[in-house]
Order: C-alpha cells, then sequence, then structure tokens
C-alpha cells in the first residue's frame, strides 16, 4: 500500500472535550508502519479517549484523523477491517465459548466461519489453551480471559494493533511469548499502538515512546532520545519527572507515618 | 450455537434487508450471537424459585408461565358483550406483564455497553448494527406477546369472529410499538436526569415489582373474578383518557360493539395515534439515547452512607466490637447488594400481603367479619416468612469471591458474626415490616391485640435463631447464588413452616387462657435471652472454626 514513507495513522490538531473538561488539548501525531508506539500517561490523561477516537468508538472531537490515509470521519467503517483492539477492560461476551466466541469476532471482521473457527483453534492451542476453547468465558480465569482478548484482536491479521494494557494478567512465560509475538509483527511491517502503566515493558518493547500529560503530548521518541533530552535513568524516572511529579517519597513517607498512628491494638 | 427458527425466517427476507443497505451475514450472525446469550439468561420471573440448576436456561421454560397466562386471557374475549370492561382490564394485564419483563429481563440487551467496545470497534457499519439491535428486540417482544396473547386470539376467532380478531391483533401490535418507545423513552429521561446507577437501582425496583406483582397476581385475580361483578357497564370519565390500557380496549367498543359515542370514538383514536406519534419521536431522540448509553459506564459519584444509623444501633445492641462490626456490615450489604434485594425483596412484599389476604378471605367467606372475638389477627405470624427468606438468603452474594477477607483476617470465633447478621435483618427487614403491618392490624382489630402483638414481637428474635439454627450454616455473603444448593433448603423450610403455625397456634392456645398472654409474654423473653445464649456458644479461642467457604 503506497510508500512506506507515508504514515498509516496521522493526527492533526485533534481537540476532545467531555462536558466538563478538556481531554484531549490538539495532538499531532504521526505513526509509521513496523513501530511499536509506548503511548504513555498518567490516569485521565487521554490515553485511552486517543484510541477510543482512532477506533470510531467516541464521537464529537475537533481535528482530522487518518488512518490508512482515509479521514475516518468520512463514515466509512471498513478501514476497521485492519485494525485489531484489546479494550482496557477484559469486555468480552463471556456467556459463550471461546469457540463461539472468537468465530464471531472472526466474522465480524469479515473471515469465513470455518476459517475463522480452524484459525483460532490453532492459536488458543499455542497458547495452552485448546482443553478451554469449548468451554464458557464466563469460567476463564484473568490471564486466561486476556489470551482470548488478545487472539481475537490478531485473528484476522490486521495491519494496526491497539493494545491497552495488553499483558494484565498473563504469567510470565506468556508475557515472553506475547512480547515476541508483537515484535515479529512489528518486523512484518505491522504497526503496534501500545498503552500502559507497566514502564518497564513499554521502555523495552517499544520503537518509540509517546508521553502524554493533561491532553498534550509532553515527549515524543526513541528511549535514547528521551533519556538524552530529560536527565538520565528510567523510563520510570522520565515518567515522573515529565509529569511533574516529584513528591512520590514525601507522600510515602506521611502514608506510612499515618500507618502507624493511633493507639497500638493488641 | 444454535441455528435458531427466527433466523431461517429472516434467511427467506434477506433480499430485502440486503436492498436497505445491510449487511444480512454480518446481521445474522450478530443476531444468532445474541439469541444464543439470551438463552443463558435466567429470567427473573424464575429466579425467585429456583435457581439456574440447568447450564442451559432455556427460553422455553419462563414461555410455559406466560403461556399459562394467556390461557387465563381466554377468561376476558368468552362473553360478547361490555367489550370496554373487558378488554381495559385484558390489555392492563398484558401491558403489565409485557413492559415488567421488558423492563426487568430485557433492559440488560438495550443497555448493553459491551456492545460499544466489541461491535463498534468492528469494520460493521451503522445501519446493520442498529437494524440488529432493534430485529433483536423485535423478536423478543413478538416471542412474548404472542406466547402471552395466542390462546386468546385463537378462541376470539372463534367465538367472536373475524372482526375482533383482527382489531385483537392491529391493537396488540401497536400496543407493542407503545410499550417498547415508552420504554425507551423512560430509559432516555432517566439517563438525562440521573446517572447510570441510579437506572440500575430503577431496574432492580421494577424487577421486584414484578416478582411481587405476579406473586400477589396468583392470589388476588380469582378472587376478582368472585367478587367483581362482570355485567357492571362502563361509565366514561375524563381520567379514563390517561389511562393506556382503555384506549386499546375502545376500538373494540367501536368496530365490533358498533358504539360510535364520541367518547368511544376519541378513545379509539387515540389507540392508534399516540402510539405513532411516540413512535416518531423515538426515531427522532434515537441519536440522543445512543449518547446518553455512554453515562450508564460512568462512575457515578454513588450514593452516599455515612452509617450512623447503623453505627448508633449496633452500639446499643452488640455485646463486643466483633458483632458491632458484622452488624455494621450486613447491615450496609443488604442496602447495597441488588441481588440481595432482588432475592429478598419479593418476599418482603409477599409477607407484607400476605397476612391481609387470608384475613380478607375469612372475612369474606364467613359471615362474621372481624368482631371482637375474632383471632384472625394471629395471621401477623405469616410475615415472619421474611425471616426465613432472608436468613436463607444472606449467605449468598454477587461478590461472594469477596469473603476471602474472613479466613484473612484474625477472627477467634463465628458466634458474634451470626449473632450480629441475625440482629441486622431483624432490625433493618423484619422489625419496619412488622411495625408497618401492625400499625394497620391495630386500626382493624383496635387496641386489645396490643399484648398479643408484643407477644409476636418477641416470637420474631425466636423464630430469627431457629430458622439459623435449622438452615445449614454459612458465613454472610460468602457463596455464590447459583450454587444448586438451594434445593436443600425445602426441607428445613417446611419443617420452619411448621414451627411458625406451630408457634402461632401455642399463641392462640394461650389467648383463650385468661391473662395468659401476659404470662406468655415473660416466658417468651426468658426463653429469647436463654436462646440467643445457647445458639452461639462462647467458643473460646478456637482458631479454625471457619466453616468452609462455599466454592
Amino acid at each position: 500500500m503506497g510508500l512506506p514513507e507515508e504514515p498509516v495513522i496521522s493526527i492533526s490538531g485533534l481537540w476532545m472535550n467531555y462536558s466538563d473538561r478538556m481531554v484531549l488539548r490538539g495532538i499531532d501525531l504521526e505513526v509509521y508502519r513496523g513501530q511499536i508506539i509506548g503511548y504513555i500517561g498518567p490516569n485521565g490523561a487521554g490515553k485511552s479517549t486517543t484510541v477510543k477516537i482512532m477506533l470510531g468508538l467516541v464521537e464529537g472531537y475537533t481535528g482530522t484523523v487518518r488512518i490508512f490515509g482515509r479521514d475516518i470521519a468520512d463514515g466509512d467503517a471498513a478501514y476497521k477491517r485492519r485494525i485489531g483492539y484489546v479494550p482496557e477492560i477484559a469486555e468480552l461476551y463471556d456467556s459463550l465459548t471461546a469457540r463461539e466466541y472468537l468465530t464471531f469476532i472472526g466474522e465480524l471482521y469479515g473471515m469465513e466461519r470455518t476459517e475463522a473457527d480452524a484459525k483460532a483453534e490453532r492459536l488458543m492451542d499455542l497458547l495452552n489453551l485448546k482443553k478451554a476453547y469449548d468451554m464458557r468465558i464466563a469460567s476463564y480465569s484473568k490471564g486466561m480471559k486476556q489470551k482470548v482478548l488478545l487472539i481475537s484482536s490478531m485473528l484476522h491479521d490486521p495491519d494496526i494493533l491497539f493494545l491497552d494494557e495488553p499483558l494484565s494478567g498473563l504469567d510470565a512465560n506468556s508475557v515472553m511469548v506475547v512480547k515476541e509475538i508483537f515484535a515479529s509483527l512489528a518486523a512484518q511491517g505491522k504497526t503496534i499502538f501500545y498503552s500502559s502503566h507497566i514502564m518497564d515493558v513499554v521502555e523495552k518493547i517499544s520503537s518509540r515512546i509517546i508521553l502524554i500529560n493533561g491532553g498534550d503530548i509532553v515527549a515524543d521518541g526513541t528511549f535514547a532520545q528521551l533519556q538524552e533530552q530529560n536527565r538520565e535513568g528510567s523510563l520510570e524516572d522520565i515518567f515522573n519527572q515529565l509529569t511533574g511529579f516529584d513528591k512520590y517519597r514525601d507522600i510515602a513517607g506521611e502514608f506510612v507515618a499515618v500507618l502507624g498512628e493511633g493507639a497500638p491494638h493488641e | 450455537m444454535n441455528d435458531f427458527w427466527v433466523l431461517k425466517l429472516l434467511d427467506r427476507l434477506q433480499g430485502g434487508f440486503r436492498r436497505a443497505g445491510v449487511d444480512y451475514k454480518m446481521l445474522r450472525s450478530i443476531l444468532q450471537v445474541k439469541l444464543t446469550m439470551d438463552g443463558r439468561r435466567t429470567p427473573t420471573v424464575l429466579r425467585t424459585q429456583k435457581g439456574s440448576q440447568g447450564t442451559e436456561g432455556s427460553p422455553l421454560r419462563v414461555q410455559w408461565i406466560y403461556l399459562l397466562l394467556g390461557l387465563m386471557l381466554i377468561l376476558f374475549v368468552v362473553p360478547g358483550s361490555n367489550y370496554m370492561l373487558m378488554m381495559s382490564v385484558l390489555f392492563a394485564v398484558i401491558m403489565f406483564m409485557i413492559t415488567t419483563t421488558l423492563i426487568s429481563d430485557f433492559s440488560s440487551v438495550m443497555l448493553d455497553l459491551r456492545d460499544k467496545n466489541i461491535l463498534f470497534s468492528k469494520p460493521v457499519d451503522r445501519r446493520t448494527l442498529n437494524m440488529a439491535k432493534s430485529l433483536h428486540i423485535l423478536i423478543y417482544l413478538v416471542t412474548l406477546t404472542l406466547t402471552l396473547t395466542a390462546p386468546s386470539l385463537v378462541v376470539a376467532l372463534f367465538k367472536q369472529g373475524v372482526l375482533f380478531f383482527l382489531v385483537y391483533a392491529a391493537m396488540i401490535l401497536l400496543m407493542d410499538c407503545f410499550i417498547l418507545v415508552i420504554t425507551a423513552l423512560l430509559y432516555l429521561l432517566i439517563l438525562r436526569v440521573f446517572d447510570g446507577e441510579k437506572l440500575k437501582d430503577i431496574i432492580n425496583y421494577i424487577q421486584i415489582i414484578l416478582s411481587v406483582g405476579i406473586a400477589v397476581g396468583y392470589q388476588l385475580v380469582p378472587r376478582l373474578f368472585d367478587m367483581t361483578d362482570l355485567t357492571a357497564s362502563f361509565q366514561p370519565a375524563w381520567w379514563q383518557y390517561f389511562i393506556a390500557p382503555v384506549w386499546f380496549a375502545a376500538p373494540f367498543e367501536v368496530l365490533v360493539g358498533g358504539n360510535h359515542g364520541v367518547d368511544f370514538t376519541v378513545l379509539a383514536a387515540m389507540s392508534v395515534i399516540v402510539p405513532l406519534v411516540v413512535l416518531l419521536g423515538y426515531i427522532k431522540l434515537m441519536p440522543l439515547f445512543e449518547q446518553s448509553l455512554q453515562k450508564l459506564a460512568e462512575q457515578g459519584a454513588a450514593g452516599k452512607e455515612n452509617g450512623r444509623y447503623s453505627g448508633l444501633l449496633s452500639g446499643w445492641l452488640c455485646r463486643d466490637k466483633a458483632e458491632a462490626m458484622f452488624f455494621r456490615f450486613t447491615w450496609s450489604m443488604m442496602r447495597n447488594e441488588r441481588d440481595f434485594k432482588l432475592k429478598v425483596y419479593p418476599t418482603v412484599g409477599l409477607s407484607l400481603i400476605l397476612p391481609f389476604i387470608f384475613i380478607f378471605n375469612q372475612a369474606w367467606t364467613s359471615d362474621h367479619s372481624l368482631n371482637t372475638e375474632s383471632k384472625a389477627y394471629l395471621f401477623i405470624y405469616l410475615c415472619a416468612l421474611l425471616l426465613l427468606t432472608a436468613v436463607q438468603m444472606l449467605r449468598y452474594s454477587s461478590s461472594y469471591k469477596g469473603a476471602w477477607i474472613y479466613t484473612a483476617i484474625p477472627l477467634p470465633e463465628t458466634a458474634p458474626v451470626y449473632r450480629g447478621m441475625l440482629k441486622a435483618v431483624l432490625l433493618r427487614l423484619m422489625l419496619p415490616l412488622f411495625v408497618l403491618e401492625s400499625a394497620v392490624f391495630l386500626w382493624l382489630f383496635g387496641p386489645r391485640i396490643l399484648p398479643d402483638l408484643a407477644g409476636v414481637m418477641l416470637v420474631l428474635p425466636l423464630f430469627a435463631v431457629i430458622c439459623f439454627r435449622m438452615l445449614p450454616r454459612a458465613l454472610p455473603f460468602s457463596e455464590k447464588y447459583e450454587a444448586a444448593k438451594q434445593k436443600d433448603f425445602t426441607g428445613s423450610g417446611f419443617v420452619l413452616l411448621f414451627i411458625l403455625m406451630g408457634l402461632a397456634g401455642l399463641h392462640y392456645v394461650v389467648s383463650l387462657l385468661p391473662l395468659g398472654i401476659y404470662i406468655y409474654l415473660v416466658i417468651l423473653a426468658a426463653v429469647n435471652v436463654w436462646a440467643w445464649r445457647a445458639a452461639f456458644p462462647h467458643e473460646g479461642s478456637r482458631p479454625g472454626q471457619i466453616p468452609t467457604l462455599g466454592a
């Protein structure tokens, strides 16, 4: 599709306000093929809102959002066929079995039922869920649900993946598998848009990190670039510095002090 | 996943859908998934009676109940006169059933927020999604209406002729439109004015009303038939213009009965115009509805509870700190837990109504109505049925997993837990009900029954302890609702019922003796003290006394 230089996602002048507050104040962003974007920011910074706007879940924004070169406001939902999405809260129809759910999602993405079923079964098998394939999702553990969500987002081999805390609930081995999957997909030229609060993971897997705070982009670049622009240290340190949060020692100290107050009991 | 017959029916119409710009294949799979999920819900009507033992809650089960009700409706279409009265009552019953069922069982579908994340993020256009949603609700509504009205429709065709049948069918259709739109507009209004939490509460109350309505309906409807003079003529009055079932009855009077009075004609016109007008309004407001749905997801400021009452009461009534703690815990859980309310509040309604049903029943059947000698006030014992349900239900919670806290905290013994729990039930649920009931009874029977009421009041805590001892023991709010253990309770439930009747019988015997009731009061007080001590022995500090948590 076109030249590799053409951005896959291009956002310009994106503003969004909910009834009472501004959530996004003029985001400009261009994302290219093969990038793993670590999209980070404090709670309520507007991360999820950005992703939801790109998916067409939230309306009423100003500015333009172009995905695969087309303005998403033109009313044609076809662009979503090449997008996969893992929402933050594990929301799925959990009274269905994994087979029913994944086949359904595959169909929604325009796959044939038998094809979606066969593919989903193999993917479930690879993630050690073969036995659970015909069980109700409601009976799954958190990690198992997360795996089903991951499969449902990738089943149709999308070109862009939007992931909101995709590793939550997974055990260490599964985390390694999934991280490796992301890296391979990016090497194939797919784009991954990754938001998380776990800085260590973002630091390791992202090829580009975007930090937003109060609805603005406050940092954008590779981890090495961020380190140059700011003081040395981990991404966590940079995050603290850029979001103007330097009181963590004071708060922790006071917290512990409060714990010790009052009359001793037993 | 089944292939539903509705889908096969729709397959025949797929050409039409395609022409309307709907992606039929997508529409079909969405509907199939939705219908499959519906089959796995337990409808409210059955929920209060049995837990959903079968994993696959069949939608057919509930339809038997509606079919049964539908058979009862035949009675209204058989007499070929007085259409206005008969059909008004008929439509009132149908509207009540359909509206409450729609709200209680189907609001989760109308207001499903998962749809937004799961379906809207997929390449499915809005037109197909809206069509799927509308069709889904329509399928449900039509199935429900058909089961409810099919028997009377068939009978009407043969008994009253084609014209009546056609009018009936048309009115049912219009009524469905009306109900659907009014329900949606009601949601819209609530969502605009309040937050999502309030809407969930209101849905909860409607579920409760439905359960109480059906329970009471079973008792009252046959009696209504006895007492209502069905030949009474219908007198039009201005207030009837505001009662929807009357509109839908009017066309029968005009078209079938041949009564062309102004009132009837206007009412008949309303039955057509009002549903169509609200339908138009609804289509206009549809986008607003979708927007407001978002509010459901928002975490509204939940109602604050400062726990002042429970704090004060626990201070007065509880012996030690652990007991007071669990008193307050049970108090606030009973207040906040939706599923607990759904299970127990219908019994509150029933316990409130049952004594009166029995009293009036006696008053109607026997000539001596509530005279000075009557012992009918002993029916007040029936309100203790509430304790039976409440004590039985206290063990369940939808957030039963939170019960790990019992094992994690240093709890030396479980007696204070149970004592606090029982006291909370008695005070929060039983006492208000009993006071209300007593007030009405005092008004009915006069102050002479005051000592007897005091006696009943002393029996209640005693009965609570008996319930607690007889039913299998479990820590409050520590088990899952669906745990199919409820059948274990039927046996002990019957025994408890007999014990309650025995207590009432004892009271009857005592009340025959002169001054007997005062002696009985003293004995009851003593027994109470003994029972509360004996039921919760001081176990000493033995760890590991906590019963195993369910599931």
